[in-house]
């Protein structure tokens, strides 16, 4: 075998810290190397041509780029290699980037781990096989899992392309947090005017399959060919019968339920449509607070439904859906701000959250449009908005800005005005971040057109003084006094958490997900709507918190991705796959009861149980490699020998 | 109770290709695997403290013909185990159990009696073995001359059987305290690490601990002797010594159940199930999981759990 070795400099980024000529002069040393060199950027056109010249010239069958992450270029200098001839997978690459000169400043220490870091590619290489990926066929289906306004944006974008969509979304009606807007920021447009008509378009879409009330269960399969079970969770109401009249509704006794959409501020009815323009608008019931489900009494709605659509005795259903790519787009949901014993924990009721004052605000909310104090129904006339519940707060676990609350509070300052006249806003805050389009100056609105008194510093204790209002006391850092706001009403702008289950679910996906549970990108600049895993894509908050322009943005993104994956007319799998050798396999199994993917089938030779991989269902994780006792199944380009091979070059003393 | 036993294997024999016990070896302190084809040989088996060996081994060799095994407590659990890998297949198998009193461990009578050349008579009574050796009467309680395992053997009975024969034992303990891994590892780490050079520079690289291991069944394609993967270098020193055994116990971590085979048969005496009993402390502690109780089981190790009920690796 002939290897090259290319190590590049990659600007000063490399070369400032690690002398990349020494560390081509010792390659030359190690045994099969016949050329070496160093280069100014391997991935660039000139540093790519660079090899390939090398290659021709010196007849080389194998390359060592000694750059960057593979994670970055692995892909690039494959191609390159496939533009001289050679297999692709006649390459290795080390990283004396991330690995040596950004993590160390003695250069000559640098110099020598680098050449050490070349050492053990060559001898990874030397033991490298070329490898030709399988071509396998896509299912031009594409799952949404959420259905808030990225999910709708991504459904409709696939769907438009001449995609057929399958959405889930775990309420019974789409539109997710933002159908319980009253106004979006900036333009303070009525959120379910522009909203409605997307849900509308994702009922009638005729490639949209929508699966409301209904959860992922579970996620098998590979990109191109994902098998999915979706939960139809029991509604009890027959929803190709139901109308939406919501007759049932008004005549059902059970008035203590809770009303999740109206962020409990008012008690719901055990059967329940969420609001007048919910998709689908269909009934639902909840069990725990059902009279007939609980002590089969009642039965009311079944009495009054005119289209008989009540059954008492539905049950959950699975349902399987085949699908080649999947966008998650699952969102948010609010920290549970009553950890904050200073704001009163959750006992007082004149406490509430944005999204609470948010359904307050709204004409379909459960007080009609009227702001009115949930104590005693009264309107305040003095409102203090705190900031930064929940986000920026190391104390509970929430050090990052939700990145939203800044903008919807000074729209709810503004909306508060309008709703009362006469009515005065104060608002408490760390920092104003306010860096979007028109976001600034809709800020400034706020204060200057709308009198909202900005105060910044945190609130300490908010109490109530015995006579029916509430004592904000806080600090004022500008001032650097404390001071005490007497109100009516205190809103807490509650920041963003990650969705419920979302561990869950990324698990069922084989997503990452960081320390707060939202999902992981596959770089975070490069990547943004990219997972780690093939064919599962992201859309919206359910990555970080986001407002709507950046949600929508990033479905369509998303939607994008899929659209460019189901163009190719075949996909190639990755060959780095497990292989079996049956000679040394003895058919325990443990092999394929290991699998994650289900890639390994059970079969027989010569009447002996005996493993078999599927390559192209194969992902190539090495579980089976490391579960089989007898080394009989090896990972192609991670063979054992390969991985002892670099171990003895790092150790040769 | 040997008699009823050698009737209920006459009586299956009729249905078996061969039955597997013990009989006597070359001298009277010596038993040795027996296979018993024709009733008369089961006329040859011997039930007793002398049964050291666990015939369980045999089976993964034997998968698909149709066999007999005599099995004590331990030697049920290896069965259990191969059953739970699909090394055998249950309807293959005809497991003959019967409550064991703890066996001997010959290494320990050695040091009481000597290397002699010839035991002229064993005998077994109330708890005392007598060998008489070079005309000298040795008289050993069992308790001191047993194998350490019969001292924290928790299943003198088989855990499964299809015929059992006698009345069942009650267990020597309820719960494995691990007391001589607790006693070792109280130990400085230079002195184990220097008790451990020093035994394990007596191996001589036999293998024998490999082969009497039910539950090795890599066969042609062990480690120790593989060019690929090329794990162990056949290089003299006790670093490629240390390091199969370390090979070795991690293979049977979850899966071992310390039937002590790999002790038993080493030449040189090496303490070698000390390193498969930290391992399953390990699994024990870890995952609250017994190797070979189970046949339907799943071990830890092939079981994947988001969150480990004993292991924290998400504090939020």
């Amino acid at each position: 075998m002939k290897i090259g070795v290319f190590v590049c400099h990659c600007g000063s980024n490399i070369e400032g810290t690690v002398d990349t000529k020494t560390v081509a002069e010792a390659s030359l040393d190690f045994p099969e190397v016949t050329f070496a060199t160093d280069t100014m950027y391997a991935c660039s056109e000139p540093g790519q041509d660079g090899i390939i010249e090398a290659i021709e010239e010196h007849k080389l069958d194998g390359v060592v780029v000694a750059s960057c992450t593979p994670r970055m270029h692995e892909p690039t200098f494959r191609k390159t290699l496939e533009r001289a001839g050679l297999n692709p997978y006649m390459f290795e690459m080390a990283n004396i980037r991330e690995h040596v000169s950004w993590i160390g400043k003695d250069r000559e220490a640098n110099t020598n781990k680098a050449a050490d870091l070349v050492r053990i590619a060559v001898e990874k290489l030397r033991r490298n096989q070329p490898l030709t990926p399988k071509e396998f066929d896509i299912n031009r289906r594409v799952l949404v899992i959420g259905g808030g306004v990225a999910g709708i944006q991504a459904a409709l974008d696939c769907a438009e392309a001449g995609l057929e969509v399958v959405m889930v979304e775990r309420e019974s009606t789409i539109g997710g947090k933002m159908a319980k807007l009253d106004k979006t920021f900036p333009t303070v447009d009525c959120s379910s005017c522009i909203l409605g008509p997307r849900m509308v378009e994702i009922a009638q879409h005729p490639n949209i399959t929508l699966y409301a009330y209904s959860e992922v269960e579970s996620v098998s399969g590979y990109v191109g060919n994902f098998e999915v079970q979706v939960k139809k969770k029991a509604t009890y109401v027959d929803w190709a019968k139901c109308t939406g009249c919501g007759e049932c509704v008004e005549k059902c006794p059970s008035r203590k339920a809770p009303d999740p959409f109206n962020e409990l501020l008012a008690p719901g009815r055990a059967i329940n449509i969420p609001f007048p323009q919910a998709i689908p608008k269909k009934a639902y019931i909840q069990a725990e607070h059902c009279i007939k489900l609980t002590k089969d009494k009642c039965g009311n709605c079944a009495k009054v439904c005119p289209s008989d659509a009540i059954n008492f005795e539905a049950k959950d259903e699975i349902i399987t859906e085949e699908v080649g790519g999947i966008i998650a787009a699952t969102g948010y949901d609010l920290f549970d701000w009553t950890v904050y014993e200073e704001y009163g924990g959750g006992r007082y009721p004149d406490v509430v959250t944005s999204l609470q004052y948010e359904r307050m605000l709204s004409a379909s909310g459960p007080t009609g449009g009227h702001v009115k104090r949930p104590s005693d129904g009264k309107e305040p006339k003095k409102v203090v908005f705190i900031q930064c519940v929940g986000s920026r707060d190391k104390s509970v676990g929430r050090p990052y800005c939700s990145g939203f609350c800044c903008m919807y509070t000074a729209k709810q300052a503004i909306l508060t005005k309008d709703h009362i006249p006469d009515s005065e806003s104060y608002v408490f805050y760390m920092d104003i971040r306010a860096p979007g389009k028109l976001y600034d100056e809709f800020t400034r609105r706020a204060m200057e057109e709308y009198g909202a008194q900005y105060i910044r510093g945190r609130v300490g204790m908010v109490y109530p003084d015995g006579e029916g209002q509430l004592v904000v006391r806080g600090a004022d850092t500008l001032m650097g006094t404390q001071v005490e706001v007497k109100a009516d009403l205190v809103v807490l702008a509650v920041g963003a958490e990650a969705a419920k289950n979302s561990p869950q679910l990324a698990e069922k996906l084989r997503i990452s997900y960081d320390a707060y549970g939202f999902f992981m990108e596959g770089h975070p600049k490069l990547k943004p709507v990219e997972t780690n895993t093939a064919g599962v894509y992201l859309a919206g908050a359910c990555q970080g918190a986001k407002d709507i322009p950046a949600s929508v943005g990033q479905g369509s993104a998303a939607a994008a991705k899929v659209i460019g994956l189901f163009s190719k007319e075949k996909l190639k799998s990755d060959p780095q796959t497990a292989l079996v050798d049956i000679k040394r396999c003895i058919g325990c199994g443990k092999c394929a009861e290991t699998c994650p993917f289900g890639a390994i089938n059970m079969t027989e030779f010569r009447g002996q149980p005996k493993a078999e991989v599927l390559e192209t269902v194969c992902q190539g994780c090495g579980l089976c490699a490391a579960t089989c006792p007898q080394g009989a199944v090896q990972l192609k380009h991670f063979t054992d020998n390969q991985i002892l091979a670099e171990v003895e070059a790092l150790c040769r003393f | 109770m040997l008699e009823q036993l050698k009737d209920t294997i006459k009586k299956a024999l009729p249905e078996l290709d061969f039955v597997i016990g013990w009989g006597m070896g070359f001298d009277a302190l010596h038993a040795t695997p027996l296979f018993m084809y024709e009733p008369e040989d089961v006329d040859k088996l011997v039930w007793g403290p002398l049964n050291v060996h666990n015939l369980a081994t045999y089976l993964p060799a034997l998968k698909g013909r149709k066999v007999g095994i005599v099995v004590k407590g331990c030697d049920s659990r290896s069965v259990a185990e191969l059953l739970q890998e699909n090394l055998i297949n249950r309807e293959d198998v005809v497991i003959f159990g019967a409550p064991c009193r703890g066996t001997v461990s010959l290494t320990k009578i050695r040091k009481v009696i000597g290397n002699t050349g010839l035991i002229e008579d064993v005998n077994y009574a109330d708890g005392t073995l007598t060998v008489k050796a070079e005309g000298a009467s040795h008289e050993m309680a069992l308790k001191d001359i047993r194998a350490d395992k019969c001292g924290y053997c928790r299943f003198p009975n088989a855990v499964l059987s299809d015929h059992f024969v006698g009345e069942k034992r009650a267990p020597q303990v309820e719960e494995d305290t691990f007391e001589d891994l607790a006693e070792f590892e109280s130990q400085p780490f230079e002195e184990r690490r220097d008790f451990w050079m020093k035994e394990m520079d007596r191996c001589i690289r036999c293998y024998a601990c490999r082969n009497a291991c039910p539950l090795c069944v890599c066969r042609d394609h062990c480690v120790a002797q593989s060019r690929d993967p090329h794990w162990l270098s056949q290089q003299d020193g006790v670093r490629d010594k240390f390091m199969f055994q370390i090979i070795h116990a991690t293979h049977l971590a979850g899966r071992c159940t310390t039937c002590g085979e790999c002790e038993r048969a080493c030449p040189v005496d090496i303490p070698v199930l000390l390193f498969k009993r930290k391992f399953t402390k390990a699994i024990k502690d870890t995952f609250d999981y017994d190797a070979g109780l189970d046949p339907e089981a799943t071990p830890p190790l092939l079981a994947f759990k988001a969150n480990e009920d004993n292991i924290k690796e998400k504090e939020w």
